[in-house]
């Protein structure tokens, strides 16, 4: 007993001076961390209608900045440092470059004709944007902001997602019921896979090995090994479902017509609860540590928090008309 | 009367728009309201069933099957002889709400797209309430540059028209026969 006790205190000692020793470090270390850019954990809404990017502090769950993007934004994706946002503006068939640390717009470029989808190389920083009247994906230089290439992909490319390794381009092609796989290297397509009816969100896993779709027409979402290049499961969801976000080993998906959060068990690939959310979910983003889910929905006007645990709403903040938040919108 | 709106915007003065504010569709949203002198459930009972939407002025009859199970269907003749398609999503008798789309319309009837629309009736409290009737859609052209009549604001007036029309008219029914 005397000796468990006084192996437990010393084990105690150990870890207090551990502890003091870890601390020791990060109090060296927060300053250099925090001038290369401490995460803000912030949201940053697309409000389309409102035609703003709406800046919200997620430890707060209030809006922090709001700032004016005329063209109707609807597609949002973040540089590989998080620093800057890039947003499609439809009705002004542009890309809008915006420092997001500044809050201003830095650059607004031409694309095509129907901007919509947008996603980052997460190695390079290469900016991949669906352009849904000309079947197309025009690739930005992130320094340049010149159009370099465009890679022709199926009718009317919604969803765009670059695996986290880097190697391959995901693009949902809705009106042709497929997702490309591209070649992130040759900008080819190198592979071409039927999913369910007009797939329109395109979510990546964390391992690079799964991809999902939400399929708008047939309600459910399609699960595709992406080196196999094949479906190999198809789920069926709420109504008119938009987007995906991944969290907890859980897939969760809006479903626009009928207000609801569809959770699926990715082990299982089932649909184990379904959230009620704000009228007209749309997009969806889990945050770094996987804890929260947001979500816009365009219809009531709110950014909604999941407890992507308890699997229930924790949290709303209003935002201006219209909000969209279709791709990565989390800082 | 929707038929009539619809040419009413066409013999409308051309608003005119430059190629360059030439756009794809966005979706648009209409809420229109109107509070009644009467109780909640009164109202309720006057406009919530899916398959009775003959309180609508321009609606000559509404035929369709499963009542008020989400998965119901309703066809809807005009009084000019066309037809609407809809579905229900949602119904909650109890919140007074039901949530239905637009399976099927030709957009010389209603100028839109991907229709959804929620009817809801609040309680006011006092023996009063409030209808809300809120819609999303599209335009009735989903390509880019769309002619006038079909256009972003040619399905918002035409919807908007919709709304007032049933509500204005729902009111005075209540009203007068309260």
């Amino acid at each position: 007993m005397a000796i468990a006790s006084a192996r437990s205190s010393l084990e105690w000692a150990v870890v207090a001076s551990a502890t003091a020793f870890i601390f020791a470090v990060f109090t060296v270390l927060v300053p250099v961390v925090a001038s290369a850019g401490r995460a803000p954990n912030e949201a940053l809404v697309t409000s389309q209608l409102a035609e703003k990017v709406v800046f919200v502090d997620l430890a707060t769950l209030k809006v922090s900045a709001e700032l004016s993007v005329p063209g109707k934004p609807a597609g949002i994706a973040l540089s590989p440092d998080r620093r800057r946002a890039y947003v499609t503006a439809p009705e002004a068939k542009e890309l809008v470059v915006i420092d997001a640390e500044q809050r201003t717009v830095l650059k607004r470029l031409k694309i095509g004709n129907g901007p919509l989808g947008v996603a980052v190389h997460p190695v390079d920083g290469r900016i991949f944007v669906a352009d849904w009247y000309d079947h197309r994906l025009a690739v930005v230089d992130p320094r340049s902001f010149e159009v370099i290439a465009h890679v022709p992909v199926g009718e009317s490319p919604s969803g765009v997602a670059v695996t986290p390794d880097g190697t391959r381009v995901l693009s949902a092609d809705r009106d042709s019921h497929q997702v490309s796989v591209i070649d992130a290297a040759t900008l080819r397509v190198i592979k071409v896979v039927p999913v369910g009816q007009r797939p329109f969100g395109v979510t990546i896993d964390a391992a690079g090995t799964r991809a999902y779709t939400a399929n708008v027409k047939s309600d459910d979402v399609s699960v595709i090994d992406i080196e196999l290049g094949k479906t190999i499961a198809t789920v069926k969801v709420g109504r008119r479902p938009y987007a995906i976000a991944l969290a907890q080993g859980r897939a969760f998906i809006t479903d626009q017509y009928v207000e609801t959060v569809s959770v699926i068990d990715l082990d299982d690939l089932e649909v184990i609860k379904t959230i009620s959310v704000g009228a007209y979910p749309e997009g969806i983003a889990a945050d770094k540590s996987g804890r929260y889910v947001y979500v816009a929905c365009w219809e009531d006007n709110t950014l909604e928090r999941i407890d992507a645990h308890l699997l229930t709403v924790t949290g709303r903040v209003e935002v201006p008309d219209g909000p969209r938040a279709f791709g990565d919108f989390l800082r | 009367m929707l038929r009539s709106l619809t040419i009413g915007l066409l013999l409308m003065p051309l608003i005119v728009l430059s190629a360059a504010h030439a756009h794809g569709p966005t979706r648009q949203k209409v809420t229109e309201s109107v509070e009644i002198n009467a109780p909640a459930d009164k109202v309720w009972a006057a406009i919530g069933n899916f398959q009775d939407l003959n309180w609508h002025p321009v609606i000559e009859k509404t035929e369709g099957e499963g009542g008020n199970e989400p998965g119901a269907k309703r066809t809807l003749t005009l009084t000019d002889g066309a037809n609407i398609f809809e579905e229900l999503l949602k119904y909650d008798a109890e919140g007074r709400l039901m949530k239905y789309i637009i399976t099927k319309v030709d957009v010389k009837v209603l100028p839109v797209n991907n229709y959804s629309s929620i009817l809801r009736v609040e309680d006011l409290g006092d023996g009063k309430s409030k209808v809300v009737w809120r819609g999303a859609f599209y335009r009735g052209y989903m390509n880019n540059d769309p002619p006038e009549d079909l256009n972003d604001a040619a399905a918002v007036k035409a919807v908007k028209g919709v709304y007032r029309g049933g509500l204005d008219e729902l009111k005075k029914k209540l009203e007068a026969a309260g």
